[in-house]
């Protein structure tokens, strides 16, 4: 291609693509725990107060790294220069030999954030907005699918016709999305990183048709889907068991040749997509180049070289 | 995943040239569920070469005698039986005040070409300071003990000074300070030079001190009593002298914070540690030994606590060897290999444009840069967004794409270094705009500044990363 | 041997020996998951009433796993003292309950039948066994083990300093590690579960433990949780190494899917003993957990309290200076809520200790189980009163590696308050002498500072 071909090319879909657009700052997903907990319209639903639209401030926007207790420190910026390394809750001081208020709340905060993430659903409406087709596994709800991984594995006969029609096509390879034990963390994370895997394939001329959303699902039910369609490779988005850093990290599991009795070794995992992890976009990206290696190799997980 | 590179740096300094070569392990340090992580995770020195007196032509001794240096490293490789192909990365670093002389910027850029595919070429006082400290231990002290280290690099012709705040580079500064700034027959101690900056000092204190004299300890005590005490301002210790200014090379240390610990590297630091007793103070024909001695008998070592360094003498060679190379992030777009690029310089688009208007601030500053340099390849670095979404992506992509229309006008690369972890997906969509027409270098997990030099080299392990060396006179604050 | 029973006119008849130890426990999802649970809370007690009457020498001759396929069997059944065991195998369960409640005897008392006993007898008894009975009879076992300090002695309650980080930074693992000493964590041990599992990870960063522990003088042990042959390889490469850790399981097979069996143990334990920087004798650290055998179904058939003794029975045979059971890391398909976690742990613990070994316990719970941080403050309450040896220590109790919750530094220190106890002797006089406790073991001013270590 000449240069000039190039340049008309590039101006032409810049331009489109510009066309009421522009960089949102990144400023939004500066503090590591805004929105992990804030997104979810908390803000609205307080009621309103009574002492004269005062309202106290949500403590999950507050930097734990950034944030100090103990009581004179000998070595403050040390300790702050220390604390940047890690996310683990250090220099909260203590009240006696227990945790002060400030700390023990928070740690209740980013608790309930977990336990809900685990115990909501994804909302319909994001399923919508994606296009995602819904499907279930045999679980009856979420109690069941806690104590019964056997059931979030597999699909009901209907379910199984949905899953054929989808994929009438035959694709080589299929993307689909799951529940899995955080519902916040495909709400955050999945409808960036599919398009990032779709961009990366599609540069090898491969597209991947529609995209399933399983509610109720653990990571071999991508088995019995293998069965179903006969795909090639399945890359799975799973919302995974949330801790108290973090409530939105979701995993990637992608398998060649999925099928019924695939021995967990011979999945690739790309887990901790999340905003404080690997991004979504930039774990798409990544998954599409491994997508391409297993199509190459004809094998994934410990297989894949 | 591991993976060894086998790096060499090389010392062109005022009076001594050195070579040495180091392993570079590196080695992905996520698990294999997550997406990898590559880093240098250990640094091994496995050979160190003589110590040479650099040589230098002519009567003034003003220019440096390539074909010798050349000789020498090849001479070194030799008895190290290792061959330039089997090196993959280095630094060729000029000092003191060799890095004055006419042919310094030919010499060094030779020799890196000479030395291997992928040896970077540096030179300058403050890059001189940053590697010397690394290479004597302070970095990794100041990381360790939380604290603040200056280390202070004295060699034959300059003091360095590199000051590191938990691993983090500071502030730098040079003053021409040295053991060679005074020279003497190492028999008959008849002095043979004298620095034109302490000729100033001995004319304007009427020293009877020349070219000519028997140098003793005690003709020579009040101009290393001057140099001792602007080392003491030079960290803070006391005020600026009056000759402190003269002294400074062309900056000082502005670090405002206390500095509890210090530790010295170069040639007079085996004074200063006084790691042997010396009979004869003038055995090596220069004030070294006297200067080292009068340092460790100063406030620098009565005030600061003293720390031991890794290395002094080889303080700059190892760091030129060990502490140059950097890996890139692990997840990269390049869709072409043709590495490696050396020289880059850097454009550096600072956050606030890169959220205003990114495309124009580019096309702007490419502008500007072919009016000053004439366009050459050049790297745009930018910061990146945290958690960018993937229409952020797209719109980044587009932006550069725009401000880079110049550049790909003229056939140059399209190569983005941006900070954030964000290039794989980035270079991605660029490449997607572009039509696959055009190929796309897009790395992450690089600082860069405006006005740094950056070089990156061949793929390593598998192709995941590239090793880059940046050549940076700013600090991180 | 009985194994039918009446109750309130209704006739209970159960088929084996295994089918009564998995009815007889108290309820845990993970065995209705196995589906050998009791169908009903009467058939429960059915099957108790049952259990009651069977005799030690009817449980030693029904191992849950049979002695010629599985060596985790043969390993218990060859451990027994044969003469202690004549002494009582006609003993019933219903007997040894109360013998072992008995005022009349004492921990050392106890400690000797121990060697005459199976995990099924171990496991059988525990069901028979309400909490305050697992307790009250945990209490008077005080079991002892050396590595470089002594664990376990009354008035004792130790930690384990646990400072993961999610990419194994060292820097991270350091300031979790530094900020933990200043609590008095760390006297059972510096032990980080790694990310990255390969000998030169592991090798790097036990250097970095065995650095600091001589920086500061720190009396106490190190370890890095990685695979057992990946502990060895680093061994090899001169990694320093006090205590060899390994994830057991109570079957054969269990063991092999976590890629080892005996011989792998007894090969690592004799090269720590050999090559490792520890005094000894004492230089195994094992980690169990009701549930995992089922998870990689290697249970057998038997219930998870069962399996779960005989992990302990396996951990005795190789002398360890730590066992804990990570009693809520599984999640709710094994122990669904806090009050099954909480029995699980006092049972566990109750067990381990009439086992003979040294039991500490992670009291601990993942998110997608109903419990929260109370749940585990009362488990490590009710361990610390039966005696429990350690507990986990991390910051704030939030491990952001492995996304679980378990006990923080301040619950230990709290812990030795509330019950006057101290770290192990020569690591309480170390935090003495750095100013962090007070003679009673109290925290000072100056505790919870990790600046005062820089």
């Amino acid at each position: 291609m000449q240069d000039t071909d190039v340049r008309a090319l590039v101006e032409q879909m810049v331009e489109d693509m510009l066309k009421g657009k522009s960089i949102q700052a990144s400023s939004d997903s500066k503090s590591s725990y805004a929105a992990s907990v804030g997104q979810n319209n908390r803000v609205e639903k307080m009621p309103e107060s009574t002492d004269g639209g005062q309202i106290l401030p949500d403590i999950t926007q507050i930097d734990l790294r950034k944030q100090l207790l103990v009581k004179n420190p000998k070595d403050r910026e040390g300790y702050l220069a220390m604390k940047a390394k890690t996310p683990a809750r250090l220099g909260i001081g203590r009240a006696g030999a227990r945790y002060k208020t400030a700390t023990m709340l928070r740690v209740r905060a980013d608790h309930a954030a977990a336990q809900d993430a685990v115990f909501s659903d994804v909302s319909e409406e994001f399923i919508k907005k994606n296009q995602f087709v819904f499907v279930k596994t045999k679980c009856k709800d979420k109690d069941e699918y806690l104590t019964r991984p056997d059931l979030g594995r597999r699909f009901a006969d209907k379910e199984k016709e949905i899953i054929k029609a989808a994929y009438k096509d035959h694709p080589k390879v299929i993307i689909v999305v799951g529940d899995g034990l955080s519902s916040s963390a495909v709400e955050a994370n999945a409808a960036e990183m599919i398009p990032a895997i779709s961009q990366g394939l599609k540069a090898k001329g491969i597209s991947t048709g529609p995209i399933l959303f399983i509610k109720y699902a653990r990571v071999g039910a991508m088995d019995d889907i293998g069965e179903i369609t006969g795909a090639e490779v399945i890359c799975m988005l799973v919302g995974e068991r949330p801790g108290l850093v973090t409530a939105e990290s979701m995993s990637a599991y992608i398998a060649y040749n999925p099928r019924h009795g695939l021995a967990e070794a011979k999945r690739t995992v790309i887990s901790n997509i999340h905003k404080g992890g690997t991004t979504a976009v930039e774990a798409g990206a990544h998954a599409s180049g491994i997508i391409m290696k297993m199509l190459e190799q004809k094998a994934s997980g410990i297989d894949l070289k | 995943m591991k993976e060894e590179l086998l790096s060499v740096g090389i010392d062109l300094g005022t009076s001594t040239t050195q070579l040495i070569f180091s392993k570079l392990i590196v080695e992905n340090m996520a698990s294999s569920y997550t997406v990898p992580r590559m880093v240098i995770a250990d640094k091994q020195i496995k050979y160190k070469s003589e110590i040479y007196f650099t040589p230098l032509l002519g009567e003034s001794q003003n220019r440096i005698d390539f074909e010798k240096i050349r000789d020498i490293v090849e001479a070194e490789y030799k008895k190290a039986g290792i061959r330039k192909e089997q090196i993959d990365t280095g630094a060729v670093i000029i000092t003191g005040e060799t890095a004055r002389k006419e042919n310094a910027r030919e010499v060094v850029n030779a020799l890196g070409d000479f030395a291997g595919d992928f040896v970077v070429a540096t030179a300058g006082p403050d890059l001189e300071s940053v590697i010397s400290g690394k290479g004597a231990g302070a970095d990794e002290y100041s990381k360790e003990h939380h604290t603040t280290v200056v280390n202070i690099d004295i060699g034959g012709g300059t003091s360095n000074l590199a000051v590191f705040q938990r691993g983090d580079t500071c502030d730098t500064g040079c003053l021409d300070i040295g053991g060679r700034l005074i020279k003497a027959d190492a028999d008959t101690h008849r002095i043979t030079y004298i620095a034109p900056k302490l000729q100033e000092i001995i004319q304007m204190e009427h020293l009877p001190l020349a070219v000519g004299d028997t140098a003793t300890e005690a003709n020579v005590a009040p101009v290393i009593a001057i140099m001792v005490s602007a080392l003491e301002a030079s960290v803070g210790l006391k005020p600026q002298g009056k000759y402190y200014q003269l002294l400074v090379t062309h900056r000082g240390i502005e670090f405002k914070e206390p500095i509890p610990c210090i530790s010295f590297s170069g040639g007079v630091a085996e004074a200063v540690y006084q790691s042997r007793k010396f009979e004869d103070k003038f055995c090596y024909g220069d004030i070294g030994i006297l200067l080292g001695e009068a340092i460790a008998r100063s406030e620098l070592c009565r005030r600061m606590k003293v720390i031991e360094s890794r290395e002094r003498i080889r303080a700059t060679v190892v760091g030129a060897g060990s502490h140059t190379t950097e890996i890139s992030g692990s997840t990269i777009t390049y869709t072409k290999d043709t590495f490696p690029v050396k020289n880059l310089p850097v454009l550096k688009i600072s956050p606030r444009e890169e959220q205003e208007n990114l495309g124009e601030s580019l096309r702007k500053k490419i502008e500007w840069f072919e009016v000053e340099d004439s366009l050459q390849p050049v790297a745009v670095a930018l910061t990146g967004a945290e958690n960018p979404t993937f229409a952020e992506v797209q719109t980044y992509a587009g932006e550069l794409l725009l401000g880079m229309k110049a550049l790909m006008e003229r056939g140059l690369p399209v190569i983005v270094i941006v900070e954030r972890d964000m290039a794989k997906v980035l270079g991605q969509s660029m490449y997607a705009l572009l039509g696959y027409g055009k190929d796309v270098v897009c790395l992450d997990g690089v600082r860069l500044q405006e006005g740094d030099y950056i070089d990156i080299g061949r793929p390593i392990a598998q192709g995941s990363v590239l090793p880059v060396v940046v050549k940076t006179l700013v600090f991180h604050s | 041997m009985i194994l039918k029973t009446k109750l309130f006119g209704h006739v209970y008849a159960f088929s084996s020996l295994k089918e009564v130890l998995a009815k007889a426990n108290e309820e845990k999802s993970g065995d209705k998951l196995a589906g050998i649970a009791a169908e009903t809370a009467e058939e429960r007690v059915a099957a108790k009433i049952v259990l009651s009457e069977i005799t030690l020498e009817d449980l030693r001759n029904h191992p849950v796993v049979p002695y010629e396929t599985d060596e985790v069997t043969r390993i218990i059944q060859d451990d027994v003292n044969e003469s202690i065991y004549n002494e009582i195998k006609r003993m019933t369960v219903a007997e040894l309950r109360e013998w072992i409640l008995d005022e009349a005897h004492t921990g050392e008392d106890i400690k000797r039948i121990s060697r005459g006993l199976t995990s099924e007898m171990v496991a059988a008894v525990a069901k028979l066994m309400s909490n305050m009975d697992l307790i009250y009879g945990a209490k008077k076992i005080r079991i002892t083990a050396h590595c470089n300090t002594t664990i376990g002695e009354a008035g004792t309650l130790s930690s384990r300093l646990q400072p993961n980080h999610p990419t194994d930074d060292p820097d991270g693992i350091m300031a979790s590690l530094l900020e933990g000493l200043t609590y008095g964590a760390g006297d059972a041990l510096l032990g980080l579960n790694p990310v990255d599992d390969s000998a030169e990870s592991v090798t790097r960063i036990l250097k970095r433990f065995e650095e600091i522990k001589r920086k500061y003088e720190i009396p106490t042990q190190t370890c890095v949780l990685a695979h057992v042959t990946t502990q060895m390889e680093a061994i090899k490469m001169g990694a320093p190494t006090d205590l060899i850790f390994q994830s057991i399981a109570g079957s054969e097979l269990g063991n092999t899917a976590f890629g080892f069996n005996a011989a792998t143990i007894e090969e690592a334990r004799q090269m720590a003993l050999g090559r490792g920087t520890a005094t000894g004798p004492n230089v195994m650290y094992f980690e169990t957990g009701q549930g995992s055998e089922l998870s990689s179904e290697a249970h057998h058939g038997a219930d998870q309290v069962t399996m779960e003794a005989r992990c302990y029975g396996f951990a005795k045979h190789f002398q360890p200076f730590l066992v804990n059971t990570v009693v809520g890391f599984i999640g709710p398909e094994y122990l669904y809520d806090g009050r099954q976690v909480n029995r699980a742990g006092l049972e566990d613990h109750f067990m381990g200790k009439l086992t003979g070994i040294s039991m500490g316990c992670d009291a601990c719970y993942t998110n997608h189980m109903k419990a929260d941080q109370n749940t585990i403050e009362d488990l490590s309450v009710l361990l610390t009163a039966a005696g429990c040896n350690y507990f986990m220590g991390i910051p704030h109790g939030d491990d952001v590696m492995l996304n679980y919750q378990t006990t923080g530094f301040q619950e230990t220190a709290s812990l030795r308050e509330i019950f006057g106890l101290t770290a192990i002797r020569p690591f309480h006089e170390w935090l003495l002498r750095m100013g962090y406790v007070d003679e009673r073991g109290h925290l000072t001013g100056r505790a919870g500072d990790a600046s005062t270590l820089f």
